[in-house]
Parts: C-alpha cells; structure tokens; sequence
C-alpha cells in the first residue's frame, strides 16, 4: 500500500460518498432545524425571527412539561427493567443448552417486527372489549372486571413499558449475551475454587467484570428510549389528554400543526439532551482499543 | 448431580418464560388474522375461524397493501445497497489509509447516529417538498441510506479492521490499484460482514416509520409500517382482523430472514454496538 498511502486521493474519493449523504440528509437538517427554532415559523403566516421566543413558550408550556416528566419516567422505569430482563436472558443464553437456539431465535422475532406494527398488535391486547389480557381476566376471575389499560395515564403508561420492554430487551439481551462471552473462561472456575456460592460469584465478581457493557448498553438504551416515537403515536397517539405524549410526538403535533418554529424547538431541546448522552457514550467507549 | 438437574430445570422454567413473553403477541396476531371476528374466548364470541382477512387483504385493491410491500421491499433493498456500498467504500478508507481526524470522523458518525429523528425530519421535509420529492420511492431511499450508514460503518469498521493488511500488501505487490484491492481483496474475505450489514440495514430501512410517516402521503410510496398504523376500517369499526392479517404477511419476510440468518444479525448487531 505503500506508494497509495501518501496519496490523499484515495481515500478522499472513497470517504466522499459518505461525508456527503451524511451531510446532506443528517447534519444539514439538523443545523436547519436549529435555526428554525428561532424564527416563529407557522403555515400561512410570514417567517419572523423571534429569537428565544419559541423556548420562552416552551418552558411555560405545561403540555411541553407534561411531555418532559413523561419521558423521562419512561426512560427511568423501561430501560433499568429492559437491562435486569436483558441479563437474565442473556445468562440464559449463556449456559450452554439444549434449548439456547430456540431461545436466541424467539428473542429475536420482536427486535425484527417493525415498532410501529407491534403497537398495532399491543393495541388489540389491550383493547377493552375483546383485548388478550381483559380476555383472560375474565377468564381467570368469575368477577374480573375489565381494565381499561389505554384510559387512564397510569395504566397507559404501564401498558407503554411493557410494550417498550418486549421489543427492545432482545436487543440489550444480544448486547450482554457478547459481554458474559468475553468474559474469561477461569474467572468462575478460579471462584468456585476459592468456595464462592453463585450469588457471591455473580455480584461480587460477574457483575463488576461485565459493568462496561451494561453501560454501553444502558446509554445505548437511555438514547433510544429518549427519542421514542412510534409506540406512542401508534399506541396512545399521546393520550389520554396528552399524558403519554413522548418528547419526540409533542414536536412531531406541532410540525403537523404548521408550528415548524415551536416543533422546531422542541426538536432542539431533544437534540441537546440526546447530544449530551452521546457525548458521554463516546467518551466510555473512548477506552476501547483503537479499531483503525 | 441433583444440582445439575435443578440448575437445568431453572434453565427451562426461565427460557419458557422468556419465550412465552416474547412469542404470545406474534401468535396472538397471527391467530387473529385467522378470526372473523376478534373477540376469541370472550363470553359471547366464538371462535370463527377463516382465511378471508388474509384473501381480501391480498386481493382487495382498495387496501392497497400490496403496493405497501411493494415499496418498502423496493425502498429498503435499494437503500440498503447504496448504504453497504458506501459504507465499504469509507471502512475501505479508514482502515487502510492513515487519515488525519480519522478516529474523530468516527466518533462524529457514532455522535450522528445518535440524533433524534424530529430533529431531522421537519427541514427533510421542506427539503424534500422543495425537490418534488414528497410521497415518491427516491424520496425516502436517500434519507435511509444516511439513516442506516453510521451503523453500518461502524460494523464494516469493525470487520475490515480484522483482515490482515498482509492481503492488501500482496495485492499492491501483484500490481492493484486500491479499487481493485478493494474489489478483489478484501470483498470476497469480508463477505460475512458485508452481509449482515447489508441485513442489518435492509431491516431497519424497513421498519422505519418517522421519515415514512412525514414523507409519504398515499399509497404510491407509502411503506408497510405507516400503511398498518394508519390502518382504519372503511365504516367505524377497526378491522383487527384484517390489520392483523396485513401485520403478519407483511412481517413474516423479516421475521424469516432474522431466524434464517440469525447469526449474521446476532454478529452485526454486537459489533456495531460494542466497536469491534
């Protein structure tokens, strides 16, 4: 390689589609919208600059508060749960079995169904005539009266997690699963040696080892979770009065609505929290061997 | 001996568990879409089994769901291609040439991958609207191919990095240019990784729904996933039946694909979460 590598064409030409669709689809629309977060910006009305107008109003808003607690509390009930189940299955998947394929296939099946679909299909569980789960309360309990899971903020809320849960997990699970198999083979063994009974070896000893990954995982996880949209559109469409809106759903109304100045803002806000998330995601897997 | 057994016996419990939680949706919505009505074991619902959900959403032109499929088949196979190659074509580059700002470029894709989809899709919009290329195929292919690249990069990264320069040093000795390299080289052994990138992003070009709500508006580029959540019964009352029909048809490809290939997708996956 050695009379390419001093010549910069290469991989100038090689890089250039990349930098291009990147900077022409991601970074352009991302810069577009920051500046449009200072401009009042509504469907038949002329563009105005309003400097920080828009986030003046945002922060009186109480539907954008509603919207921020709301995301948040799901962030902070959905991905801790996400990760605890992930790692129970990821162990699972571990122990060597014969049912580990089955396992690994069948997790795979709600990591490959489109979020948007799965809402869908969450929507008929849940559904208060003839949903799955009234279904069965009414089966199980002579007197079990049916639920109305999606009609009021807590339960909807519930409903949202569990949903949340069931696509995302195989996807922590797969994570972890490649961090318990890196760990070294003797790292148990040298345990048991040392009279280690399971649940000493596993906080004391496979937790610890394993902290980075759940990490990555857990930012991966929080990132996403943070910009969640379609459950919520497809599920609740934000609901009941407003109390299931995701950050991302509540700019997305008012981008529909012609306000493309206060979705616009909206946007910005989330951009900067899911920024600050990822700067501390790169700075952990910083420590990584170099790749390149 | 007995804790062996103990131990496996936990291992079924907790993979039968796990396997139940995650299969019951599927199955639910695969055996309504087989129910002419979708009140199954309730009180005074019977069990009506038929495969006219499945028949009329595969005949009736009205629901337009073969032309659902039709473009998120035809959307996601030609952006996922674009995006393997140019995704290649740069891991080519940040493997094999000292790059200044290489680890920074990096970084800055992984920091890109991370944006929010509102934060891009409002100026998408009025881009697209301005280029006329609202509710048209092209129109969604490009902002998937830069939807699926930073994640794609990182995995051809991660796969290339491991092919010994030895290859390439033999190659230029043989005379290549880096295009032939490329071609000849490093393709052919890094095939494994090509193709759970090339998976991996035809899957989420499919399953994507913000860009394909925002961007398209009727049937001629709508994609399978806005098509299913905007799904309404012609008169009142929602049609689960059919939606679930429509919902198993049209996930019974990827679900295939991802069980076919899971190892790919499981590869995938883990290197482009954990860099390599």
């Amino acid at each position: 390689m050695n009379r390419y590598l001093r010549d910069l064409k290469y991989p100038a030409l090689f890089l250039s589609p990349l930098i291009l669709i990147l900077a022409l689809f991601i970074v352009l629309p991302v810069l577009g919208t920051i500046l449009n977060g200072f401009f009042r910006d509504i469907t038949f009305l002329p563009k105005k600059w309003i400097g920080l107008d828009n986030y003046l109003r945002l922060f009186a808003d109480s539907g954008f508060r509603q919207s921020f607690v709301f995301t948040i509390l799901f962030i902070a009930v959905s991905v801790p749960a996400e990760i605890i189940l992930g790692l129970g299955i990821a162990a699972l998947l571990h122990t060597p079995s014969k049912i580990r394929l089955f396992l690994r296939a069948t997790i795979l099946i709600p990591w490959a169904v489109p979020a948007a679909v799965s809402a869908r299909v969450w929507e008929l569980i849940y559904n208060y005539n003839y949903g799955l789960f009234n279904t069965l309360l009414a089966l199980c309990s002579r007197d079990g009266a049916p639920v109305n899971w999606l009609g009021s903020p807590v339960s909807a809320f519930i409903a949202l997690v569990v949903a949340d849960v069931w696509k995302t997990t195989p996807f922590a699970a797969i994570i972890l699963l490649a961090g318990l198999s890196a760990l070294p083979e003797n790292l148990h063994r040298q345990a048991s040696i040392d009279g280690a009974d399971f649940m000493q070896t596993f906080f004391r000893i496979t937790l610890p080892v394993l902290r980075p990954i759940i990490v990555v995982t857990f930012l991966f996880r929080t990132i996403d979770a943070l910009r969640v949209f379609d459950l919520m559109y497809v599920l609740t469409s934000g609901g009941p009065g407003g109390s299931t809106t995701s950050l991302s759903l509540f700019g997305y109304k008012y981008f529909t609505g012609g306000d493309f100045g206060y979705g616009s803002a909206v946007s910005v806000l989330l951009f900067i929290c899911a920024f600050l998330l990822s700067v501390v995601y790169v700075r952990s897997t910083r420590y990584q061997e170099d790749v390149a | 001996m007995r804790e062996q057994s103990v131990k496996s016996g936990l291992i079924y419990l907790g993979a039968g568990a796990a396997s139940l939680f995650f299969l019951t949706p599927v199955l639910y919505m695969v055996l309504i879409g087989f129910c002419r009505t979708p009140e199954l074991l309730s009180a005074h619902g019977h069990a009506l089994f038929t495969a006219q959900n499945y028949l009329s959403v595969l005949s009736d032109n009205n629901l337009h769901f073969m032309e659902y499929l039709r473009n998120s088949i035809v959307v996601s196979a030609l952006s996922s291609v674009a995006c393997v190659a140019v995704a290649s074509l740069a891991a080519f580059a940040i493997t094999r040439f000292p790059i200044p700002g290489k680890m920074s470029l990096l970084f800055g894709v992984l920091a890109v991958s991370m944006f929010p989809q509102i934060c891009i899709v409002s100026y998408l919009f009025r881009f697209m609207s301005g280029l006329g290329w609202i509710n048209t195929l092209h129109g969604l292919i490009f902002p998937y191919i830069a939807w699926a690249l930073p994640l794609s990069l990182w995995i051809l990264v991660s796969y290339f990095s491991k092919i010994p320069k030895g290859l390439d040093k033999a190659a230029i000795v043989d005379g290549c240019t880096p295009w032939q390299t490329l071609y000849k080289v490093i393709l052919p052994v890094a095939t494994p990784g090509i193709f759970s990138t090339l998976l991996l992003a035809f899957i989420f070009s499919f399953n994507e729904f913000m860009f394909a709500l925002m961007l398209t508006t009727d049937y001629r580029s709508r994609t399978v996933p806005v098509g299913i959540a905007l799904f309404q019964g012609l008169h009142g009352e929602i049609p689960w039946g059919e939606i679930m029909a429509v919902s198993a048809l049209a996930t019974a490809p990827v679900i295939l694909c991802t069980i076919i290939f899971q190892r790919a997708v499981v590869q995938g996956l883990t290197r482009g979460a954990l860099k390599g």
